[in-house]
């Protein structure tokens, strides 16, 4: 695509031309992380100098502050478990769904797939209020167990989106022989269409792990102290009694988000059909 | 597989051909016929009882005078007076007008960096993958973590920004450059979203029309106007939808950088349902203006789903 016309010449300063323009668009959208990157590694000092240093010697002492820290710990063993408890429910309920949606019609098919695409249009604060109140009802806010299921409720219909497609890009004639040997529908399921889906599995999970690890609101809403998760920390390191603790929210910052840069590489082909779900047509 | 087994694959229902390997039963029923049923169940619970049943109540809850300490169903009916009491609030229609403006500006601004942006790395360049791992950076990191960066960015007094330009602005303080504080890192935030979008899009164009607009001689500008944007508008109209939904429901930046203030100016939609229910512990109120919101996200989508399907009928 995007047929460069001309001689070589004038190509190749195009080329140039664009390198420059895109250089300077991801320094331009990656400086807050490279500069918050760059507080995080100097020392109180450093951080308030006057003017600001460009050059220094990197400490790691607030990472060392942070990780000793017990509530860092906590929230990080949190956000792990609420994290991974969420990706595997969501998988778990959704994945048979999804199988279902791909190979057998039943009734209310089309009404339950257009629910689950309504799911993912509405706005969570939305939904937050009532389940706040039910939860809390039913003794349920502040534990772990609320947030995963509010988690879930949102990971579904990107793992139902997802997994649909991956089973119906698989061949029917698999499962056929698989039955007409005597395998019932869950054994071909599970022996046969499941191995052969784990691209499918890796992203859903991968981006179900995403949207419950980056959620701030209902962590903030459904937690305590005991239960909360990183992010929640975060806006604590922000607003703390002596003011913005900016060793703490810095070194911090860069630990939450580390492992999401890492998994989205990883996750990076799957990405757009998991962000378009719910808005292509079904 | 052998060819005289072939015909077999016509025979209706194989499943039941050989009851004796039919695998998980219960009480001697075979789980198999019910199959269908039993792998959309869970789903269905989820969706009716973390979803369904919340917004259910929370419909009933919008109609009634509520407070925590009640028991679920013992409020008592109000009619519409929850709706006109926020639709007379002054601090309600203004984060109306307010959400409504950000949206619009945000998404506008998203849709045409990301627009750009995809252009530029759609051409065929050695190395031109590092840019588009390293663009979407923004969009992956966690929201308020982001959002917390820019604060630190942007601090009156130790921030890098008014070192740079040499005075001491309280950006998030001051009602009128706090929502265009807010704006810029929205925009940071989702730009690279909208470009993922398109570039995706721009990379499945069949390239039979570009390459008949060259030959009929068109200029560059002519094919990206007349070829490029007609095709991509599937892609674009997708972006735009869900760009508008979620710049909607704004909330994490919000909530980190200025909690709605000063004086209002960034008060949208979500964090006012915020405070009234999770600060002000008025659920009635809230859950009235939830549904409000829901029903303006519904009314989004309807509008966007009849352009998808008008386009897709043609």
């Amino acid at each position: 695509m995007a047929q460069v016309v001309g001689s070589p010449r004038a190509r190749r300063l195009e080329g140039a031309l664009v390198y420059v323009v895109l250089a300077g668009l991801t320094f331009a959208f990656l400086f807050p992380l490279l500069w918050v990157l760059g507080l995080s590694l100097k020392t109180r000092l450093q951080v308030f100098a006057n003017p600001p240093l460009y050059l220094w010697w990197p400490t790691l002492e607030n990472y060392a502050d942070v990780l000793t820290r017990a509530d860092f710990l906590q929230a990080f063993i949190n956000t792990l478990i609420v994290s991974a408890s969420a990706v595997i429910l969501s998988l778990c309920v959704g994945v048979p769904a999804a199988y279902a949606f791909a190979r057998f019609p039943f009734t209310g098919r089309s009404f339950l797939f257009f629910a689950l695409l309504v799911m993912r249009m509405l706005p969570p604060i939305a939904v937050l209020v009532p389940m706040y109140v039910l939860f809390s009802k039913l003794g349920l806010s502040t534990t772990r167990l609320s947030v995963v299921l509010a988690y879930t409720t949102f990971s579904l219909p990107l793992v139902v989106w997802i997994m649909r497609g991956f089973f119906e890009d698989l061949p029917v004639e698999l499962e056929e022989s698989a039955w007409i040997d005597g395998a019932s529908r869950y054994t071909a399921f599970l022996h046969i269409v499941l191995p052969l889906t784990r691209p499918g599995l890796v992203a859903a999970s991968i981006l179900c792990l995403q949207l419950a690890w980056n959620d701030f609101l209902f962590a903030a809403v459904l937690t305590n102290n005991a239960t909360q998760t990183l992010p929640v920390l975060m806006t604590a390191f922000n607003a703390g009694d002596s003011g913005v603790d900016w060793g703490g929210l810095t070194a911090s910052g860069m630990l939450v988000i580390l492992p999401v840069i890492l998994f989205s590489f990883a996750a990076q082909k799957h990405l757009v059909a998991g962000l378009s779900s719910g808005a292509v047509k079904g | 597989m052998g060819g005289t087994r072939f015909g077999q694959i016509a025979q209706p229902a194989p499943v039941v051909t050989s009851p004796a390997r039919l695998g998980w039963r219960l009480g001697g029923v075979s789980l198999d016929r019910y199959f269908t049923r039993i792998a959309v169940f869970p789903t269905f619970l989820v969706m009716l009882g973390v979803f369904g049943m919340p917004l259910a109540f929370s419909f009933y809850l919008s109609f009634t005078g509520w407070d925590l300490h009640e028991a679920l169903f013992s409020g008592r009916f109000v009619g519409l007076a929850n709706y006109e009491d926020l639709l007379t609030d002054r601090v309600f229609t203004g984060a109306l007008g307010i959400t409504f403006a950000y949206t619009a500006a945000a998404v506008t601004a998203e849709m045409a960096f990301g627009l750009g942006i995809a252009l530029l790395l759609n051409m065929d360049l050695p190395y031109i993958r590092v840019f588009r791992t390293a663009l979407i950076i923004p969009m992956m990191i966690t929201p308020i973590v982001g959002a917390l960066c820019w604060k630190l960015l942007l601090d009156p007094s130790h921030g890098v920004f008014n070192h740079w330009i040499g005075q001491q602005i309280v950006w998030l303080g001051r009602p009128d450059t706090a929502l265009a504080a807010i704006w810029v890192v929205g925009v940071w935030q989702s730009t690279p979203y909208v470009m993922l979008i398109l570039l995706a899009g721009l990379r499945s164009l069949p390239t039979e029309p570009m390459e008949a607009a060259s030959i009929d001689g068109a200029s560059r500008r002519q094919a990206f106007w007349h070829v490029t944007l007609p095709l991509l508008r599937p892609y674009l109209l997708v972006a735009l939808l869900l760009r508008t939904i979620f710049e909607f429901r704004a909330f994490d930046n919000i909530y980190a950088m200025t909690g709605g203030g000063p004086a209002n100016s960034t008060m949208v939609l979500s964090m006012f349902t915020y405070l009234m229910s999770f600060v002000r512990f008025d659920f009635s109120l809230g859950a009235a203006a939830s549904w409000l919101m829901l029903l303006m996200s519904m009314l989004i989508c309807l509008v966007f789903i009849a352009a998808i399907r008008r386009r897709d009928a043609n």
